[in-house]
């Protein structure tokens, strides 16, 4: 007879498992997902905004927009 | 105006606009959360040879994905409506400006005070001065003040038509018989390029509009100069 034996397998439960695993990671994934856009994407996008026009003059802007002109 | 191979919206001028865009980016947001899942899931399913085959029912899951969707589909529409009555805000307009779409080109009428009036055509490519944007630019410009509210009021004297400016969030139908309202608050002084976006026959592509946003003073010395 063979010395030593092989540990019985799992072999129940393995689609639950499985299941269990993996629902967790989709979750994960998707908001990671949206958390990158968001933190890459919106709020850059927020940000650069409220930085252009916390010292915005129209009028500077227009002059410049003239002087480049001619 | 839009540069090639942009993916994005054009560089907001109104805050309509910048909210727009900030709206989208949220709605966005959400369409990749839904979509990775999706993906993640359909990649689980197809990398897998265990099946469970005697499955009667899924309470708890199916309760899952009815309550989630509702819940998302309340965060798409809360600021959703929020902007849709932000755009519908009674303002009193300083200035009114009427445009009619004809076929194939915008006529505009500055009434408030005197009776200015003009056709706005597209410059042909062959007439274009070096610099000029190819099918964009017009002989006559729609000067106009900033940090205005201005009402805009949109027919059409002929067929369908729709008064667009992408930068300032504005994307108005110009129909025969009936008078449709905008109003237009630029943040910024510049030029601002639409072009009609209702089919209109051959010349649909070649009718576009462009806003010279000034400053008030440099507004009332136009009008004073072109009335002359």
């Amino acid at each position: 007879m063979a010395s030593g034996t092989l540990a019985k397998p799992q072999m129940r439960g393995l689609l639950a498992r499985r299941l269990r695993i993996h629902i967790v990671g989709a979750f994960i994934v998707s908001l990671g997902v949206a958390t990158l856009y968001k933190l890459g994407v919106a709020e850059p996008r927020k940000k650069a905004y409220a930085d252009f026009y916390r010292n915005y003059g129209s009028m500077k802007d227009f002059e410049e927009m003239r002087k480049s002109a001619k | 105006m839009a540069h090639p191979a942009q993916l994005g919206f054009q560089d907001a001028a109104s805050p309509i606009m910048e909210e727009l865009m900030y709206f989208h980016d949220h709605t966005l947001m959400i369409v990749f959360l839904i979509s990775s899942l999706v993906l993640y899931i359909i990649s689980l399913m197809l990398t897998t040879e265990l099946t469970h085959t005697s499955t009667m029912d899924a309470q708890e899951v199916e309760t899952v994905w009815t309550i989630l969707p509702a819940v998302i589909l309340i965060l798409i529409a809360l600021p959703s409506l929020r902007i849709l009555y932000m755009m519908d805000e009674i303002t009193t307009p300083t200035l009114t400006l009427k445009t009619m779409g004809h076929q194939w080109y915008w006529s505009y009428e500055y009434t408030d005070y005197e009776n200015l009036c003009f056709d706005s055509y597209m410059t042909p490519p062959l007439e274009l001065d070096p610099g000029e944007l190819r099918l964009l630019e017009v002989d006559n410009r729609v000067v106009l003040p900033t940090e205005m509210s201005i009402r805009m009021l949109i027919s059409s004297e002929d067929v369908l038509h729709s008064w667009t400016v992408p930068s300032l969030g504005v994307k108005t139908d110009a129909i025969p018989g009936r008078l449709n309202q905008a109003t237009l608050m630029t943040s910024r002084p510049g030029i601002y390029y639409g072009q009609c976006s209702e089919i209109c026959g051959a010349n649909h592509s070649f009718m576009p509009i462009v806003l010279e946003l000034v400053p008030l003073k440099h507004f009332e010395e136009w009008l004073l100069s072109t009335l002359e």
